[in-house]
């Protein structure tokens, strides 16, 4: 028997790049307070934060998405334990991302595998395991208090407060210029 | 090209068109570098044989031909030949649709490296043995496929021995229990078998076949007791339920057909006589060496599985229609196809694109004429030729899915799984996938009245989920001469219930958009209010001033303390107007007041509720009445969402503010009018999943009480809760039972009283209670089965581990009594305790 099976496709409920990537990164430079083992667990399994893990970060939300939206999508997957709703750290207004803790790991599974990369509020929204919520993360780590993508954004999405942020400014000072839109 | 030249020009001044800037930079070729190398053998192999038979642009007979090749030359190298045996053996389990084209490979790598094969069968033996010993049958019955596939290659009768001591022991199972389900499941593992033994390369087996099939005629055709408790058609009255079709008794008559056409089996690939053709050109050895099949043993008594078995029904939502667009069930091809199909899709629950790209592909994996050509219309399957086949592909997999789905009395998994495969395959193909879906989901709807009510809500649940991933679009107009039918009728009750789901994953005004003119009156003007009003802000409002006096000292989050004073004042005032339970409208005054104060989210209700926990727990102490006015005052400020007060009632269980059994008398009780109550999905939600709650905790006990070397007086403490749960558990179904039984039987003294007033909508309410009625008795059955079942296995484990204690020690450990069977020692605790950190204190 092989030792480590590998599934003949690949599973879709594992971290993703995004995370194993950010993980690699702070190995080399320790600039962020917060260590990825979450606060209740046990310790004897720092190798693997995400383990027993119960929550996701969910991304790619409109702005206008609702706790309610989002609970009744991903209830789908199991009973929900909490869902926090990422904020814009100055207005306290949803910024698009939220994360949604169960009761289960495995619920958490399967949610990856059957509800990420599906559309909620006609969306087709991110998810990713994550080792737990932690105060103070719930807000956008942006310059102007929303995510870092919608920072640079180029492209218009209007469930996402239209251009990026930073790039919206810079077509105001050009607004008289170039006329109103593209 | 002026045009494009154009826009690119105008683009570079516009705004953020950081790529192209970036681009002008450019004065280096950034093109990527070729590959310098070949890749490594063994990925080569791998991915090979992963992707075999896959494409339809490429022949398999050379993809097989080419596979077989590599792993010869290679021979000496043990590590790539382990690897690739491996692996298919792997993909056997994990990839059914492949299985005969890896049989393939095998016959043809056998005339020239007969030692390769003989270590194929080793490795396929070794994981029979691993899997009949976990009881995991699918895996099972794909590894017998694999060496049916193989029956030329193997010595004497090959499989059919293994096939009969499957048979005898299946006769086992039967002789033991009328109600057995597992010996049903062998016969059909040794049914799905056959016609693979049939259509390989062997030959004169046909009296061996015949025989086996004689025999398992009695187990396979006789109706099993069960099955019209999971018959997904039961009608609404007795005499339009639609006869259920066992699966295993279609394969045995189809079979039987079969054997008398020559065991044609015309849909089976076989792709060992063409690469076999292929070989010509090349020396082939006279006889090729045949092998003997490793040892298998069949354990007696056989290992059940963890998943509780019924008996299965076929399930098609593509039945009459004026051409067939999938096999009919007399033809032995319905069941191959849906076979493969199902486990295809079970299986690969981890990866619902695969899976998806498995259905599109299907066409691939059987023999070339088995269907139309992919993304065929339904009309011009009119213009077929005689003779041809007018199988879809499509209807065949969406078919597929929907049997998984629409399965009683539950789905192997989370129902959203099989959402997102058809989501996922109408993304893929939406030509070929959303004209079948569009089929299926208007045959559904025909029969929405005599289907099964928990499938109906599954319908329910999967259409408008779906929606919801393609822009809410649905050919509403079809449907528009049902806006006029009344509530009560099962199809009006299903579009209104169809579009409160969607409006939950959505909002009001998006769907009021999706929708023509008559539905308008359907989504009121309210439901497009975020929050709903205070009803306590309108002085016509009795307790008005005290109601308000709550608001303003909850939102200044004042001490409980100084909440009871308006309470206390709407009290007196309720007894001094002679109200006979004045907690009620005093409950009801202070619950609203929580919900508008936590109308802004589910957080903002939940924090609020948190910090309320205390007086609403000791309500439902006070008083059963006003428990249930919480209820009431929820639903009543949710009236315009339900979805959201359904989900408050199901966080005030968790807070064991409510308890079950309140949650099913407020249902079924004060809310259940004539019946009309019933017709409500949001209703069903309720009851449905606070029943599930209360299963699921008595399976968790049971699971823990079950789990290894747990010490006795544990064991003893879990049995004692496990009786007391399940006391309640039948508490609450009595309950259910009763209510249910009301309606359907018409026994209700107000519908007695209206009796000539409006007989259909009354025929049509028992129809309703009729409907509810089986839902529930079925859940009871199942739990009751469930437990019942893993309890004898629980047992089963104790004795033998505690055998082996003995054994190992010569000490008696007596002290270990049977599990309880039946519990009615206990005097009842009022409502089942929801809370889970109770359940941890337990463990």
């Amino acid at each position: 028997m092989p030792a480590a099976i590998q599934t003949t496709v690949d599973r879709l409920d594992k971290p993703s790049a995004y995370y194993i990537g950010r993980n690699k990164k702070r190995k080399y430079g320790r600039d962020r307070d917060d260590d990825d083992v979450g606060r209740e667990r046990t310790p004897e399994e720092p190798e693997d934060p995400l383990k027993d893990a119960a929550t996701l970060y969910v991304g790619n939300l409109s702005f206008y998405t609702t706790e309610e939206q989002i609970h009744e999508l991903f209830a789908k997957c199991g009973e929900i334990k909490r869902l926090v709703m990422g904020l814009d750290r100055f207005h306290k207004t949803p910024c698009g991302f939220c994360f949604v803790e169960y009761y289960n790991h495995q619920d958490a599974l399967d949610c990856m595998k059957y509800i990420g990369g599906t559309k909620l509020d006609e969306r087709i929204i991110r998810t990713d395991l994550d080792p737990g919520f932690q105060e103070g993360r719930q807000y956008g780590r942006g310059k102007s208090g929303g995510q870092v993508r919608d920072e640079y954004r180029g492209e218009y999405d209007p469930g996402r407060g239209g251009y990026g942020r930073a790039i919206a400014e810079e077509r105001q000072k050009e607004e008289e210029e170039y006329g109103k839109g593209r | 090209m002026a045009d494009y030249d154009r826009r690119t020009g105008a683009s570079r001044g516009g705004y953020n068109n950081r790529k192209r800037r970036y681009r002008d930079d450019d004065d280096y070729d950034r093109r990527p570098q070729r590959r310098r190398f070949e890749e490594p053998l063994h990925l080569k192999i791998r991915k090979q044989l992963l992707s075999v038979a896959e494409s339809p642009l490429k022949r398999t007979d050379e993809e097989i031909n080419s596979i077989a090749k590599l792993v010869v030359d290679n021979y000496e190298d043990t590590e790539i030949r382990n690897q690739s045996l491996d692996l298919a053996v792997q993909l056997v389990i994990e990839q059914p649709l492949k299985i005969p084209f890896i049989a393939a490979i095998v016959l043809v790598i056998n005339p020239t490296k007969p030692e390769v094969v003989q270590e194929i069968l080793v490795k396929a033996g070794a994981a029979i043995k691993e899997h009949l010993e976990a009881g995991a049958w699918r895996e099972v019955k794909l590894l017998l496929r694999f060496l049916g596939c193989l029956q030329g290659l193997l010595e004497g009768d090959g499989v059919f021995p293994i096939l009969k001591e499957l048979f005898s022991r299946a006769v086992d199972l039967q002789t033991a229990s009328s109600e057995d389900s597992l010996g049903l499941e062998l016969v059909k593992i040794i049914l799905l078998t056959l016609p693979y033994v049939m259509a390989s390369s062997a030959t004169e087996f046909e009296a061996q076949a015949l025989a086996l099939l004689d025999k398992t005629d009695i187990i396979a055709s006789t109706p099993h007791a069960l099955e019209a408790l999971v018959n997904p058609y039961p009608g609404n009255d007795e005499d339009d339920a639609q006869e259920p079709q066992s699966i295993i008794a279609l394969l045995q008559r189809q079979l039987q057909g079969e054997s008398q056409q020559a065991w044609k089996l015309a849909c089976i690939p076989r792709p060992w006589n063409v690469a076999k053709k292929e070989e010509d050109g090349m020396e082939v050895p006279a006889a090729a060496t045949k092998h003997a099949l490793p040892q298998i043993h069949i354990p007696s008594p056989v290992v059940p599985g963890p998943r509780l078995r019924l008996p299965e029904i076929y399930f098609s939502v593509y039945a009459d229609q004026e051409i067939e667009t999938v096999p009919s069930t007399a033809d032995i091809a319905s069941s191959i196809l849906r076979d493969s199909l199902v486990d295809t899709i079970n299986i690969l629950d981890f990866n619902r694109n695969a899976t998806a790209k498995f259905l599109i592909d299907l066409d691939c994996y059987f023999a070339a004429d088995t269907f139309v050509k992919r993304a065929t219309q339904f009309d011009k399957l009119r213009h077929v030729d005689e003779g041809r086949s007018t199988w879809k592909p499509e209807d065949v997999a969406v078919d597929a899915v929907f049997s998984q789905l629409l399965q009683l009395p539950s789905s192997e998994h989370k129902l959203v799984y099989y959402h997102s495969v058809l989501t996922e395959a109408c993304k893929v193909a939406p030509a070929a996938i959303a004209p079948s879906l569009g089929r299926a989901i208007r045959w559904l709807y025909k029969n929405v009245d005599q289907m099964d009510l928990e499938l109906v809500y599954r319908f329910e649940d999967w259409f408008s989920h779906h929606l919801s991933n393609f822009g809410f679009t649905w050919k509403w107009t079809e449907w528009v001469d049902d806006v006029q039918l009344p509530m009560v009728h099962p199809k009006k009750a299903f579009m209104v219930g169809s579009l409160e789901k969607e409006i939950r994953l959505s909002f009001a005004a998006r769907i009021r958009g999706t929708l023509p003119e008559p539905y308008q009156p359907l989504i009121s003007e309210a439901k497009e209010k975020d929050t709903p009003d205070f009803k306590y802000n309108s002085d016509q409002m009795r307790y008005s001033e005290p109601a308000k006096e709550i608001l303003r000292l909850l939102r200044a989050k004042a001490p409980d303390a100084d909440i009871q004073l308006p309470l206390t004042n709407i009290e007196e005032t309720a007894r001094s107007l002679g109200v006979a339970d004045p907690l009620i409208p005093s409950t009801d005054a202070y619950v609203t007041t929580i919900c508008y104060l936590g109308s802004k989210s589910l957080s903002h209700a939940l924090s609020q509720i948190e910090r309320c926990k205390d007086r609403l727990l000791s309500i439902g102490t006070q008083s059963e009445p006003a428990r249930r006015q919480i209820i009431t005052s929820v639903m009543e400020y949710w009236q315009e969402k339900p979805g959201v007060g359904v989900n408050m009632v199901d966080k005030l269980l968790n807070y064991t503010i409510l308890t079950p059994i309140s949650v099913v008398m407020w249902a079924l009780g004060d809310q259940l009018g004539k019946g009309q109550g019933l017709v409500h999905s949001h209703i069903f939600e309720m009851v449905s999943s606070t029943v599930t709650k209360v299963t699921n905790r008595v399976r968790q006990i049971v699971m823990a009480r079950n789990a290894a070397g747990l010490p006795a007086d544990q064991v003893a403490i879990l049995d004692e809760t496990l009786t007391k749960e399940r006391e309640e558990m039948g508490k609450l179904f009595a309950i259910i039972e009763d209510a249910l039984v009301g309606v359907a039987g018409a026994s209700v003294d107000d519908m007695a009283e209206s009796a000539d007033q409006d007989l259909k909508g009354e025929a049509m309410l028992r129809g309703w209670g009729a409907r509810w009625l089986r839902v529930f008795r079925r859940k009871m059955a199942v739990e009751e089965a469930w437990v019942q079942e893993m309890l004898e296995q629980g047992a089963q484990a104790q004795a033998q581990a505690q055998a082996q204690a003995e054994a190992m020690e010569g000490v008696d450990g007596s002290g270990i009594g049977g599990p309880d069977r039946n519990g009615d020692t206990n005097g009842g605790a009022n409502g089942g305790e929801m809370r889970d950190a109770e359940l941890d204190d337990i463990l």
